[in-house]
């Protein structure tokens, strides 16, 4: 999969936001806010084809999580991204 | 003939054929007349021949609603070309061609005097200071003892009724702008807002700037509430209250900064409202504490 064009990612004070900025997302409508884990994971992956084992390893080297426990939170934020429409398959 | 007004503590210059009527579209911009003729952040001409701009690249088109103005924008020679007519379906009724850093700007009027010169004003101001701790926004103003209270929301929500509610009910009250103020940081991190001589519907051109206290995003509801706002939920609010070309990577990192800086300073609430007076009341003894 890979995420959409168009988004850029802004921090307000400690905290991040996912803004469509670009002519490549003008219709969307909505800022998606991010903890601080899936902001480094946007960042890492933005404009690359990835999936959810690129994500896990991401998460596993960064952060030293086992991977059983990084796959689970992998999943369930490709969900959350899928269905704020910010990534495609 | 060649006028300079400054805005915001921004110069810029407006040349017009002597005793054009378009002169008379300008009356708004009186009070913000100034001799001083260095640092100018824009200057437009009028001009009466437009270039043929054939080839021309398409780029976007912003239109809100229906019944909001269509900007076409289009890429012409190495220029920003605009095309831009009051509502959707309407024909175009000026173009402006202006430098990719929105400084030195042509303007072509072919109808509608009033919303011609007003539209190429507002965007040349909001393009060319976005660099420059400067938002143009979409707010109503209420001053009262010497600070600005900034009233956003969508168009219809009634930021012009709240303002008259809280000066026909809350004694020392007055009205700033009503359309659209102007919000500044300066170096220091103060954040003040300005009078412009844009004012939507409202004849409020005031040259005067006050220290900003708070910031209040407004919805209509069935009751009267309040609460502050997270610095994100600020963030969103004010970002949808200030327009831009976001795709210009410059543009959109000055307005970011800007934003980021007076959500950061400045406390911001939402306020549930009905029209009415407890609904002013509840606002003022909030956000004015």
């Amino acid at each position: 999969m890979k995420t959409k064009k168009g988004f850029t990612l802004r921090t307000i004070g400690r905290e991040y936001v996912l803004v469509a900025e670009g002519l490549e997302a003008t219709d969307f409508n909505k800022m998606i806010s991010m903890n601080e884990t899936a902001a480094y994971l946007w960042q890492e992956v933005e404009e690359k084809d990835f999936d959810a084992e690129t994500l896990a390893d991401l998460l596993v080297d960064a952060y030293g999580v086992a991977r059983e426990t990084a796959k689970n939170d992998v999943n369930a934020l490709l969900l959350t991204w899928k269905r704020a429409g910010i990534i495609v398959d | 003939m060649k006028r300079i007004y400054q805005v915001a503590g921004h110069r810029f210059s407006v040349v017009m054929p002597d005793n054009h009527l378009a002169w008379s579209e300008m009356k708004p911009y009186e009070p913000f007349l100034t001799d001083v003729g260095d640092d100018l952040v824009f200057s437009a001409e009028m001009i009466d021949v437009m270039p043929d701009t054939s080839g021309k690249q398409k780029i976007t088109v912003s239109c809100e609603a229906p019944d909001a103005p269509r900007i076409e924008l289009f890429e012409w020679n190495g220029l920003w070309l605009m095309e831009m007519a009051p509502v959707l379906e309407a024909p175009v009724r000026v173009c402006l061609l202006v430098d990719k850093a929105f400084k030195k700007a042509q303007f072509w009027v072919l109808g509608s005097m009033r919303f011609s010169i007003g539209t190429v004003m507002m965007l040349l101001f909001a393009f060319s200071t976005a660099q420059k701790g400067t938002l143009l926004m979409h707010a109503s103003v209420t001053v009262k003892d010497g600070k600005g209270y900034l009233f956003l929301g969508k168009s219809g929500t009634g930021k012009s009724t709240h303002s008259q509610l809280w000066i026909n009910n809350i004694e020392g009250c007055e009205l700033l702008n009503d359309d659209n103020p102007v919000l500044r940081v300066s170096d220091d991190g103060e954040v003040r807002v300005y009078g412009s001589p844009w004012s939507g519907k409202t004849p409020c051109y005031r040259n005067l700037d006050y220290p900003v206290a708070a910031i209040v995003d407004l919805k209509q509801a069935k009751t009267n509430q309040i609460r502050r706002l997270s610095m994100i939920e600020a963030y969103a609010a004010m970002y949808v209250s200030f327009s831009g070309y976001r795709f210009i990577k410059e543009m959109a990192d000055g307005l970011h900064a800007t934003n980021e800086r007076i959500v950061s300073s400045v406390p911001c609430f939402r306020l549930d409202n009905l029209p009415n007076a407890e609904a002013a009341w509840l606002c003022y003894k909030t956000v004015s504490r």
